[in-house]
């Protein structure tokens, strides 16, 4: 034990004395030792096991308090045999007097929890106003499961984060509390699973296994949409956990209301907890993606064509991945310097594809004209009577938000507009996207069905 | 194989063992009973693979031989047969027909040789004790088994040899129960077992108050013979806690309760212990002891039992559930609290040699 650790345990000595009785202090601490000390977990060393389940019943809240009055937050309390002090403080669970699963349940692998890819974890997530409370939350369950946000529910588009987010809370989870029970799946799985298990009629099994879940975590849930007796299923499943106080994360590519044919009362239920959303990233996470990305797989670009990239992908973060993974194996393969036309022409597709997404005035007039239901015509003409004025206006201000256009651009093709009209039409509309929740509603769904 | 039997005596054989009949069903002989046949009697065996039991039942036995019937099925026919005399006659195809007055029931079995077979302890360390004892022992600690699944040494009662005395012990890591059962046994047979829950439970319902049973230990299994009966189970595998280290040294205050009197007072006063913190407080003060819970905004409890106490005035709270458990489980008339102060472990005691060591709750103030 060195010198550091000793006198950490002597403060938390100290504070944990007054927290219980002399004579609990005297048989159950003094021959504890703090071994190890990080930033989110202690390491004690316990002369047998039964230290370690008196401790854990009883003393934890003292413990914790003590925890608190000596560094200042909490720390997650890891116990292991005197025999593995010194040689080995670091968290090797192979040392460490684990209460062991018995061994027909000891299936789980001894380094993550099955289905999770260890490079999904906060660390590796880069959060950008796009997803910051997405991430924020996250962490937050992540830190203190079933204590804030039950359920949470997140949901994005493609290749925005769902799945790294809820990895990295499985995975966070999972490696503060080994005993904890974090299971992930998809919900296909879980539908596969059910179906197997009415099959072969294990529904107790089944219901075994994700009903004593202490963190089940279930990704693109907008596929039980039409399933209805996996939604049932689920529905108990999510009440049994969420009454035993257990934390349940899901994550979609839609609003909970938006997935079809998905049941009222599943829909409530996921709209309980805290809902967060991830949007595309804009221009500088992009940037921090990249940067990042490039740091893990440990390859040198130039600032140019992390710009190009940022610039240029737009809407999808595995797609930027990608383009990044191909130049950078392009550049290692060939030993060539990277120029802005052999980017160009690498990620040729990737760009076509990216470029077909950009949007027309003319396809946001005729949605907005088609949603409002007004005449095209309208949109250009010179009436200006509020059913008409108003469509237009959200027109303008989406022309304004999606396109590259300018403001005498978009004015000219709502026919022939000075600058001025369009701008007080976004100012206008901003202003009550802001006031009014209908409207932000209406805006979000055109807008996301332009961008579909 | 063609016997006949009478429905009591089958029905009582029946219900001794069909408690352990799997409910897994990867292994579809388990959720059967073997029958076996010989002279004079018929001997019945279930088994999960982890606990399995054999019972015998007298019959007139025709024709011997054996066979597995579906253990759940065959014993709610018998249950509801008519008449006392029981006739069963199975077929070279493991189909039984039992006929009973005018009752006629056909019941395909599976075949006696896909019968895992009970373990066999040739050359095991062998103790004969009371079965009474052994019941007694059983009932003072079995309560305080731990259900925590991952903590799996502690779903189960720890048999410690040792010292010519069998001690038990239970814990879920609150508290924690422990009973001596006095035994001669050699040097040799010294050593610790963990018999699972399940092993326990039906071991309770099969001993009786008279009696022996012959304890049979050998390399992860231990057998319970109580002659007619026989119970077989795995070990759990691991080392059970030090419990001693949890037992508090000395007692500052020790306070004598008629045991059932006690017990009705904390069942009351335990009706208004609120669901969250759900602990009663035990108010001591010169002759006296105020029982007390409340719950915000739904109402309090108070019962007073007048008890012979001199010592300083404080108060303690414990869990109601945790502390009538051995309230419950004891039957003598009185039992003696020792206490250290309120943030100590209690300790419930009677003449014999057992005791039950309870964490206190903390007092909000």
């Amino acid at each position: 034990m060195d010198k550091k650790c000793a006198q950490l345990w002597q403060r938390l000595s100290a504070a944990l004395k007054p927290e219980i009785s002399a004579d609990s202090f005297k048989r159950w601490f003094s021959n504890v030792e703090l071994v190890d000390a990080k930033d989110k977990s202690i390491t004690l060393t316990v002369p047998n096991n039964i230290y370690q389940l008196w401790i854990e019943s009883n003393y934890m809240p003292a413990l914790q308090s003590a925890i608190i009055a000596t560094f200042g937050s909490t720390r997650s309390v890891r116990f292991c045999a005197p025999s593995a002090a010194g040689t080995q403080t670091s968290a090797d669970d192979s040392t460490t007097i684990k209460q062991t699963l018995p061994t027909q349940m000891d299936a789980r692998p001894a380094t993550t929890v099955p289905g999770l890819n260890p490079r999904n974890t906060f660390e590796s997530f880069v959060v950008g106003p796009n997803n910051e409370i997405a991430h924020a939350a996250s962490l937050a369950v992540a830190q203190a499961p079933a204590r804030t946000y039950n359920p949470l529910f997140i949901y994005g588009g493609v290749g925005l984060g769902k799945t790294h987010l809820m990895q990295a809370i499985g995975q966070y989870v999972w490696a503060k509390r080994r005993n904890v029970k974090v299971i992930y799946v998809s919900s296909e799985l879980f539908i596969n699973e059910f179906i197997d298990a009415i099959q072969h009629s294990n529904l107790v099994k089944f219901r075994k296994r994700y009903r004593q879940a202490d963190v089940l975590l279930i990704d693109d849930i907008q596929f039980l949409g039409g399933k209805e007796r996996s939604q049932e299923e689920f529905f108990h499943t999510f009440n049994t956990l969420f009454d035993g106080h257990k934390q349940i994360v899901l994550s979609s590519d839609r609003p909970a209301s938006e997935i079809a044919n998905l049941e009222h009362r599943l829909v409530s239920r996921f709209e309980w907890g805290l809902t967060a959303e991830l949007q595309p990233p804009d221009i500088e996470t992009r940037h921090a993606i990249l940067r990042k990305k490039a740091d893990t797989m440990q390859i040198k670009l130039h600032e140019d064509v992390f710009q190009f990239l940022a610039t240029r992908i737009r809407t999808n973060v595995r797609r930027l991945e990608g383009a990044l993974m191909r130049v950078a194996s392009f550049a290692s393969l060939s030993g060539r310097e990277l120029t802005k036309e052999t980017v160009e022409h690498l990620l040729k597709d990737i760009l076509q594809e990216e470029g077909r997404q950009s949007i027309t005035i003319e396809q946001i007039q005729r949605r907005v004209a088609e949603h409002f239901d007004v005449r095209l015509a309208d949109m250009t003409s010179k009436r200006r009577p509020a059913s008409i004025a108003f469509p237009r206006q959200v027109a303008m201000y989406l022309a304004r938000e999606l396109t590259k256009a300018s403001l005498n651009e978009i004015g000219d093709a709502f026919g022939g507009r000075d600058h001025g009209t369009v701008l007080h039409a976004c100012k206008l509309v901003k202003k009550r996207i802001a006031e009014q929740d209908n409207i932000r509603q209406t805006i979000s769904y055109i807008d996301s069905s332009l961008q579909r | 194989m063609k016997f006949s039997v009478t429905k009591e005596k089958l029905l009582e054989a029946l219900q001794q063992v069909q408690n352990v009949v799997s409910t897994r069903t990867t292994l579809p002989i388990l959720s059967n009973v073997l029958l076996q046949a010989n002279e004079t009697e018929l001997h019945l065996t279930t088994t999960d693979l982890d606990v399995g039991v054999r019972g015998t039942c007298e019959a007139h036995v025709d024709k011997a031989g054996a066979t597995t019937l579906p253990a759940r099925r065959v014993f709610n026919i018998i249950r509801e047969l008519p008449s006392s005399e029981i006739q069963i006659d199975v077929d070279g195809k493991n189909a039984a027909s039992i006929r009973s007055g005018q009752s006629f029931f056909k019941i395909l079995g599976l075949p006696e040789d896909e019968f895992p077979p009970l373990p066999k302890f040739e050359g095991a360390k062998v103790v004969t004790m009371r079965q009474k004892n052994l019941r007694d022992g059983l009932r003072k600690t079995s309560y305080a088994i731990s259900t925590d699944e991952t903590r799996y040494v502690l779903n189960g009662v720890l048999f410690s040899f040792k010292d010519n005395k069998i001690t038990l012990v239970a814990t879920d890591g609150r508290r924690l129960a422990m009973a001596e059962i006095e035994l001669e046994f050699p040097r040799s047979h010294e050593s610790d077992l963990i018999v699972p829950t399940k092993a326990v439970t039906e071991l309770q319902r099969l001993l009786t108050d008279d009696g022996d049973v012959k304890v049979s230990m050998s390399n992860g299994q231990i057998a319970f013979d109580l002659n007619k009966t026989l119970l077989v189970s795995k070990l759990i595998e691991g080392n059970y806690p030090n419990y001693k280290q949890v037992i508090p040294a000395e007692a500052k205050e020790r306070v004598k309760l008629e045991r059932e009197m006690f017990l009705n007072s904390l069942r009351r006063v335990s009706l208004l212990a609120s669901d969250k913190s759900h602990s009663v407080k035990l108010n001591f003060s010169k002759n006296n002891l105020d029982i007390t819970a409340n719950t915000p905004e739904v109402g309090e409890a108070k019962e007073s039992l007048a008890i012979a106490y001199k010592g300083r005035e404080f108060s303690i709270a414990f869990n109601p559930e945790f502390l009538m458990a051995p309230l419950r489980a004891l039957t003598e008339d009185e039992v003696f609290l020792d206490l250290i102060d309120e943030m100590s472990p209690g300790v419930v005691k009677i003449q014999t040699p057992f005791l039950y060591v309870i964490m206190p709750m903390r007092i909000s103030s």
